[in-house]
Order: C-alpha cells, then structure tokens, then sequence
C-alpha cells in the first residue's frame, strides 16, 4: 500500500526537493506541492512572533482604544448628492448652511465618493426629527441637490439618526453570538476531530480577534455595528481554514502510533505543506471579492457598510490564513506531543533514524519515502462502499493499472513515462 | 472504457440540478405575480427604516406577546401613513418599520405610546352599510368586508352604529341599570343619533394648531400626504358646527387599506373631530378630547357579575378620576369616546355619575374583545413603550448609487476570482466559472422566492454577504482540485484521480462549510439589525455552494476527466504536477539504483 511518494516532511523532502528541482522557484514548488516548508520545526520562532503580535494589539486596545463610529456615540448624519443645480457642494458651504439651519456647528463634514455618486457626509450630535427636517429643507434650497432623475429634489438627501444605545445594542448581541458560537464550534471540532484540536483552533481564533480588532485599535479605522459583524464573520472563515489543514493533518496522522516512520510534528508539517497551495489559495480567491468591495466601497461608495465589512474581512482573513497555517499545527503539535504515547512514538522514530543513518545513505532515503497518508485503507473502503451504493459507478472506473497503483508500478509507470 | 452505466451517472446528478433550476425559475415565474426580482431593502431603493427599541419600565425584556401586539398597532399605524410596501416586523426586541420611497418621513414617530383620548359623543351616526352580524362593541378587529358601498346607500340610521353600544357605570355592580342584566342588551339604548344632543354644545376654545404627538410634515416634503392631512383636518376638526355636519355626512368610514384614512394618528386632540368607529361601522362626532389615556391607572377584562358575558373594569388616577367624575355627572345619558389613533374603539353611555373613578364598561363582550379593550385602555395603543434606536432616510439616489456600487463590487470580486482561477487552474478553472454562474443563477431564483414568501429583503450588507460567499463557494472547489492535484501528484492519471480525490474533499468541504454554516447561523438568530441579512446571504450562499458542488462540479469534472481531448495536461495544467510526480517517483527510483 506504499504511494509514491509525494512532499514528505521537513528534513528528508528538503532532500528531495533539491535533488528533483534544483532550477524551481518558490512559486513553482509551491504550485505543484512540492514545496517543503519546515513550519512546525520553527514553531519556536512563530510563537514569539504571535505572542509579540497579540502583546502589540491588546497594548494598544488597552491604551489607544477604537475610533468608535456615529452608532455607538449616537447622532445623527445627513448625506446629499455634492453635485446641485447650483453646482458642487463644498465642505465650507455645507458647514455654514448646517451652522445657521441648527444653530451649532456639525462634527464633521467630509466629502465622500467620487464622479457621479460623490457625496457630502454631515456627522452630528443627534437632531431632532423636525431640526432634521429643516436642515434638510435649507440644504435643498442652498444646493439643489440632484436626484436620480437629474432633477433637484429634497429627497435626495438622506438621513440617519442612531441613538446612543444602538451601538451598544448591536455589540451586546454580537457579543453573545459570538460566545454561543465558540461554544458551538468546539462542540463541532471536539467531535469532528479531537480535543487537541479543538482547543488549538479556538487559540487560532482567538489569535484571529485580538489581532483584528488590534489592527482596527492601531490603524484607528473606524468601528461600526458593520465591522463587529465582519468581525464575527471572519471566525467562520478562519475556521473553514484551519479546518482543511487539520482535516489533512488527521488523515496524515491516522495509526501514525504504530509506525515509525514519522514523528507526529513532521506528519503534521507534511500535512501543512500539501494543504499550503490550498490554504493560499482558499485565502486568496476569498480575498478577492472582499478586495473588490473594498476598492468600490472605498472609491466609489465613500465610507459606508462595504467599506467596512470589507476592511474587517480583508484583515480578519489575512490573519485567519496566517494563523491557521503558522500557529493552529504547531500549536497542536506541541498539545499532542505532552501524550507521553507520542512521545514514546516520536523517541521510536529517532532511534529509527538513528539507527539507520549508521547503516547506510540509503537508510536517509528510506526515511524520506514514506505513505504519504495512512487512511487509504479507509478511503478504499469507502470508495468501494460508493460504487457499490451506485450500481454504475459515479465516475469512470479507473483502468486497471491505476486502480489501486502499489508503489512499484506506479514507480514503473513514471519511469515508462519519462 | 468506462462501463457504460458509469457514464450516465454525472449526467444523472447534472440533470438533478436542471430539475432544480427548472422548478426555482418556474416557481419564480408562475407564481407571485411572477416579478422576477428580488425584494430590496430599502437602503438600495431609497426609502425610510426606523428601528424602535422597546423599553420596559422594569427593564426586563419586553414579552414576546407586547411586543407582537405593538406592531400589530405599529403596523396600523404605518398603514394609515398611506404609503405603499410599508412593513412592520419584529426583530428581536426591536420593531423595525421600513416605509420605501420618499413618503417615510413620518414614520419616524410612530413610535410614540400614548394616543388614547376620551372625548364626548355630540353626534353618533351609521356609516355605510355595516355587516348586519356586527356586534355592538366596537372591538372586532377585523374589518367588515362590504364597507365599500356609496354613502348614499345607508341604512336607516336607527339601528346601525349604537344599537349596542356598550353602557358605563360604576363598578360597584349595584347600579340599578346594571342590575337589569341581561348582558348588552339591556343597555341597549335608542338611536344615539336622536338621544345625543346633536349640535355641538359649544366650540371649544381655539387652542395652538400643534398637537403635542402627531407628526409634522415639514412643508413641501410628503406633499401629498401633508395636503390630505391638512384638508382632512381642516373639514374634520372644524368648529364651524356647519362644517361639522358636513363632514359628518361626507365621511364614508372606507376600512378600505387602499386608501387609509390622512387623519389617523394627526388628529389634535384640542378640536372636535369628525370619525369613524374602529370597524368602519358608525361615525362621530366628537367633542375635543377631554381625559387623555395616560390618566387611566388600570384596565381589567373580568366576567360580568350581573350576567353573561365580559365587562371592563377601568380606574382612573386621581387628577383623571376627579375629571372623570365631573364629566361623567355633567352627562349622564351620553356616550363618552374611547379614541385611539383617531379612530373610536369604543362609545360605551354613561349610565350615571361615576365618582370613585372605579368604572365598569359592559356590553355585549366576549373575553377576547374586553381583553382587548382593557389592554387599549391600560397601556394606551402601545402595550411598552419604545425609542428610536436608528432612524434612517436612504434618498432614491444614494439607494440605486449603493445598490449599483455593490453589483459593481461583486462584479470586480467575481471578474477576480474568475481570472484568477483561469490562468491558476485553466480547463477546472473554465468548470469553476461554470459552476459559478450556475451558483449565481440558483442564488438568485432563491433569492426572489425568499423575498416573496418570507419577506426577505436584501439589503447593502446581504449583498456584501454574496460577495464574500462568492470566495467561499470557490474555495469548495480549490479544496476539490487540489486534492485532485495530490493524487495526479501520487502519480495517477487524472481520471483516476477524481474519484479518489472527491471521497477526500468531500469530507473536508462538508466540514468547513459546516463551520461557515454555523456562523451564519448563530449570527443570524442572535444578532440584530442589518446583520442578520449579512448572515442570510451568506449562510444561504453555503448551503447552495454544497448543493453546486454536489450536482455540478464534481460532475462536470468526472465528465471532462472521461474526455481525451480535455483531460489533457496542457488543458488542465496539471502536467507540471504530473511531471513533478513523475520525477519524485524517478529521483526515488534513481537513488534507490544509486544506493
């Protein structure tokens, strides 16, 4: 039941990959999987890194605090299309209407947007349904703002007024959805996969928070009911994540105790190598769309609910990527490695190898070609189950000679093929 | 060389999905009036959303009933705003109205709790054909269907509006007219409209125009509808007893919901007014409004201790009780008005001076509708009372600027996403698109039935929802052919594979969208506000990812592994995976020859 062999862990593919591809690039290795990144060997390095990370951001959650938007003070906010019948509208013409409409100067008057959707955004303490009114009324007659039909129209400009509990409101809910579904989620991945797990994806989450929310603290982009709920969404994205790896690492790991090929960390780094090219690209195409909502909420739209989802996504699943490769494995690594029945294993594996490496050179190699997954048997048998489920097989029945490829003949193949 | 069976069962999973498509499109044509678009929210169409937060006084959460009963009076209220599409729902502790278009403005404040007044009965009168089966107590809540005949056509006005109406009293249960008992039929009384005085006993004092609650349009804004509130207003509460009588017979009582009546909720409540009774059935004319609502203390239904049926018990703080006292000893033998929202609920005659402010209104009640009297009484029309939490005017243009820039967005990511798995995945990347436009297709036909049978409306963050599900419906196939890749890599042959490859893949896209599912979910049920269309979108967008993936990608990729010419490595740039196979496998054999 030997495969031919594919990337195989840390050291010995590192072998590997320089004998078979001395003249290919990162990219390339990293397309065809080859690539050999010893990341739970290094964990070392990357929890220092992690742990300065989080350090930085709670710091600056602590001291610097979040630039908290309209919904979470209260207030109210007024936008109108800037071009009128009596052409642009100006920050400075804007902020002398709202003066002598409400009496008080606004918060803030920006303009928002480009071309034909650019706007004027007016932040203010909280108005009154009928001061809103007449604000309204003296915007239209100052600016004559144009609505969707070309015309000038008072209804072009809109208005938003939040009280000051709604924020609150908004974060207290999502607060608790977010416990409820960390409960959920270890539930799920304690019976999906196993305790260790579970526990090293919920820090891997965890990690995801902090560091987002540390980022927003940081960079003082502002917080809105949208971001909390970007927030919330990038968990179930970073977790979609570190569940592949894990899925991966499972299979990997499947009766590894009664083998001594491998140790339980290089299995594990085997697994975060052949799902490496998946996580970049799951990370990737997810972040694609959020970067096309970034750039039309941003430059299109001015401030607004994409703008915002979009910005906590684009950080939340960066970090969630990063996470789940460089932090969830090894973290899990080091749990599973505190079972003295891993360790005992993991002891086997080094006096394997050592033991060996006094025989000869081509012990090394003998430790580098190794089942590349233990679940075979596993997945035969399901694959099995299926066609026998589906009296015509669902897909192609395979020919003979690939059908159940013993590493000699596929090793023949290759080389018939060469 | 496939067994010949085999080859029919993509096409079997592929024609599961048609089956699909066709039922959706067909649901999304032939039913409903077969709009095919989706209901938008109303931050991309332009319109009014005002979130009202409910406040109890003890700051326990509000009961599931309250809240329901207050936007059931919300919604009418809303409805009397005359605007079309306006909705009222429940979410969480928060009603939310959405009034779509430009005439919302009112509906920021709705919200107000008490419009519950008593006012004097001057004139009582039929209003157009009422349902002959209408009981007497003006409770029942559904309006009659047959109220939309001419007013010419009215009934002798001797039975209809007051035939029963139901009689006050003091609550003692010794008064010699509650004593005869037999239910409402004893306080019959004669036709209100010869027994009532039927001239307006004096104007009132003219009183400033501004009503403390009722909303005030600002001038040309809601043209429309300010114009017919002021006309409304202008022949209703008149004090010209001329103009009264006019109005009085020009009123038609419509309960027609086409076409409300303007006055709901703007009548002021220091003029007389001309109206309708609840169901539609009689009309008043009113004095101005006397006692507010907000000095009853207390409202119970309870059984008539003098026979059948049910009666109200009402109690009065002390300034209330003291007015009521004094009115009620003035006007023995009239009817007193309960109006609510403008409308009378209920015109009960005042059988004799009430002095302790402990009433008793009985008539010919069920349980259900002296509940429902008690409870108007009791907590004026809004059984808690609420705060604005977000109001929110989106104008027409920055709704179709928001809505273009999102479709904009989603064009960008999608266009992203697409090239990108083109040139990364060529011939799977041309079956990626595939099975994203056929995403996109379901998508959207379940999205047009969901706004029609549940109400669903998308809005900026459900779209925002799409286009990030967009990332995550491609990822299910990333997961599917790079597992693909590891075994070309192991050294099969594309067609061998597949299978083996969506055994594995199956597993982990099972398990990852089932994670994705549950945020969604619990977002979904636990969070407020726009969130919960974010939420929607997105966990709906995962479950039809599994349904493509199942019926359409892995399908299509077990046909195109079957076809020579596609399967080619050049076409499924797999031949560098291959090639690499190969040389592990090479460079292995060469250094087990070396050793």
């Amino acid at each position: 039941m030997s495969n031919p062999d594919a990337p195989t862990a840390g050291q010995p593919s590192g072998d590997a990959g320089k004998r078979t591809g001395r003249k290919e690039s990162v990219f390339h290795r990293l397309y065809v999987g080859t690539g050999a990144f010893d990341i739970v060997g290094k964990r070392r390095r990357w929890y220092i890194f992690f742990i300065a990370l989080v350090l930085v951001c709670v710091g600056s959650m602590v001291f610097r605090g979040f630039n908290l938007g309209i919904d979470f003070e209260g207030g109210t906010k007024i936008q109108m299309p800037a071009a009128g019948a009596t052409g642009t509208a100006t920050v400075e013409q804007v902020t002398d209407v709202f003066q002598q409409a409400v009496g008080q100067p606004p918060a803030a008057v920006q303009t928002v947007g480009s071309g034909g959707s650019a706007s004027v955004q007016i932040r203010a303490e909280t108005l009154e349904t009928n001061q809103v009114a007449d604000l309204k009324k003296a915007l239209y007659d100052r600016f004559q703002p144009l609505g969707s039909n070309g015309q000038p129209s008072e209804q072009a400009i809109s208005d938003s007024k939040v009280s000051a509990s709604w924020g609150g409101e908004i974060s207290r809910q999502a607060l608790i959805a977010l416990i409820v579904f960390l409960v959920l989620v270890t539930v799920f991945l304690a019976v999906y996969f196993e305790r260790w797990m579970a526990v090293s994806a919920l820090i891997a989450l965890v990690h995801d928070v902090v560091v987002t929310a540390g980022i927003y603290s940081l960079s003082g982009f502002e917080v809105t009911p949208a971001t909390i709920v970007g927030l919330l969404t990038i968990l179930g994205f970073s977790l979609y994540d570190t569940v592949v790896v894990f899925d991966k690492v499972k299979e990997n790991t499947r009766g590894l105790l009664g083998l001594t090929r491998r140790t339980y960390g290089e299995a594990a780094n085997l697994a975060l190598n052949q799902t490496l090219m998946r996580s970049i690209n799951t990370s990737l195409i997810a972040l694609l769309p959020v970067l096309g909502l970034l750039i039309v909420g941003v430059g299109v739209l001015g401030v607004g609910t994409l703008q915002d989802l979009a910005l906590v996504q684009l950080t939340g699943m960066l970090a969630g990527a990063l996470s789940s490769i460089c932090l969830a494995t090894p973290l899990l690594v080091d749990f599973k490695m505190r079972d003295p029945a891993f360790k005992a294993q993991a002891a086997r594996v080094a006096a394997r190898r050592v033991n060996l490496a006094r025989k000869a050179a081509q012990a090394a190699e003998g430790g580098a070609e190794g089942v590349e997954s233990t679940d075979d048997e596993s997945l035969e048998e399901e694959l099995r189950r299926e066609r026998a489920m589906a009296a015509a097989a669902s897909v192609p029945a395979r020919t003979p000679r690939a059908a159940r490829p013993s590493g000699k003949s596929a090793r023949t193949a290759g080389k018939r093929r060469r | 060389m496939a067994p010949p069976a085999g080859q029919i069962r993509p096409g079997r999973y592929l024609a599961v999905f048609a089956l699909i498509v066709v039922v959706l499109y067909a649901l999304v044509f032939f039913t409903g009036g077969g709009k095919a678009t989706p209901k938008l929210g109303i931050d991309l169409q332009g319109g009014t959303r005002v979130t009202l937060t409910a406040r109890s006084p003890d700051g326990a959460d509000p009961s599931r009933e309250s809240l329901n009963q207050a936007r059931q009076i919300i919604e009418t209220r809303v409805n009397g705003l005359g605007v079309s599409g306006a909705e009222v729902v429940l979410d969480g502790n928060n009603i939310v109205i959405t009034v779509p278009g430009d005439q919302g403005d009112q509906a920021k404040s709705l919200g107000q709790t008490a419009k519950l007044g008593f006012r004097q009965v001057l004139n009582a009168t039929a209003a157009t054909p009422p349902a002959s089966d209408q009981s007497g107590s003006t409770e029942s809540s559904s309006p009659p269907a047959s109220s939309q005949q001419p007013s010419g056509e009215q009934q002798p006005s001797g039975q209809a509006p007051s035939g029963q109406s139901p009689s006050t009293q003091p609550s003692d249960g010794t008064s010699p007219q509650g004593a005869g008992g037999s239910g409402g039929g004893a306080h019959q009384q004669a036709d209100p409209g010869s027994s009532s005085p039927s001239t307006p006993s004096s104007t009132p004092s003219s009183t400033p125009q501004t009503s403390s609650g009722a909303p005030t349009p600002s001038a040309d804004q809601n043209d429309q509808v300010s114009q017919e509130i002021q006309q409304a207003k202008a022949l209703r509460q008149s004090e010209d007893p001329n103009i009264q009588q006019q109005a009085l017979a020009m009123l038609t009582c419509s309960t027609d919901p086409e076409h409300p009546d303007p006055l709901i909720g703007n009548d002021d409540p220091n003029l007389p007014l001309v109206t309708c009774s609840e169901d539609g059935t009689a009309k008043y004319l009113l004095d101005k409004v006397f006692l507010e609502g907000s000095e009853i203390s207390n409202a119970a239904a309870s059984t008539n201790p003098n026979g059948p049926g049910f009666v109200v018990n009402l109690t009065f703080k002390s300034a209330g009780a003291t007015t009521w006292a004094d009115f009620t000893s003035a006007n023995v033998g009239q009817q007193v008005a309960v109006v609510l929202d403008t409308k009378v609920v209920s015109a009960p005659q005042i059988n004799q001076a009430i002095l302790g402010g402990n009433t008793e209104i009985s008539g010919n009640f069920n349980q259900a509708e002296a509940q429902q009297l008690a409870n108007v009484l009791k907590y004026g029309s809004l059984p808690l009372s609420f705060a604005s939490s977000e109001a929110e005017t989106v104008s027409a243009t920055l709704g179709l600027a928001s809505l273009e820039a999102g479709l904009i967005a989603g064009g960008i990511g999608l266009a992203l996403v697409i090239v990108y798995c083109l040139f990364y995945y060529r011939l799977l990347g041309v079956l990626t698109v595939l099975s994203l436009g056929l995403s996109g297709v379901v998508v959207y036909a379940v999205l047009v039935l969901l706004g029609r049978w549940m109400g669903f409306t998308l809005d900026l963050a459900g779209v925002a929802g799409f286009i990030i599900a967009i990332g995550i419906t491609a990822d299910s196939f990333v997961v599917f052919f790079e597992r693909m890749k590891d075994e070309v890599r192991e050294g099969r042959t594309f067609r061998s594979a597949v299978p083996r490859a969506w055994v594995r893949a199956r597993r982990t896209i099972l398990s990852a969208d089932m994670v994705s599912f549950l945020a969604s979910a619990v977002l979904y049920v636990l969070a407020v506000g726009q969130v919960k269309g974010f939420a929607f979108t997105l966990g709906m967008s995962t479950v039809l990812d599994l349904v493509v993936v199942f019926l359409v990608t892995h399908p299509l990729v077990a046909l195109t592994a079957r076809s020579k010419t596609l399967s080619s490595p050049k076409l499924s740039g797999l031949g560098a995976v291959r090639a690499a196979g190969n040389q592990r496998a090479a460079s292995r054999s060469t250094a087990v020859k070396e050793a």
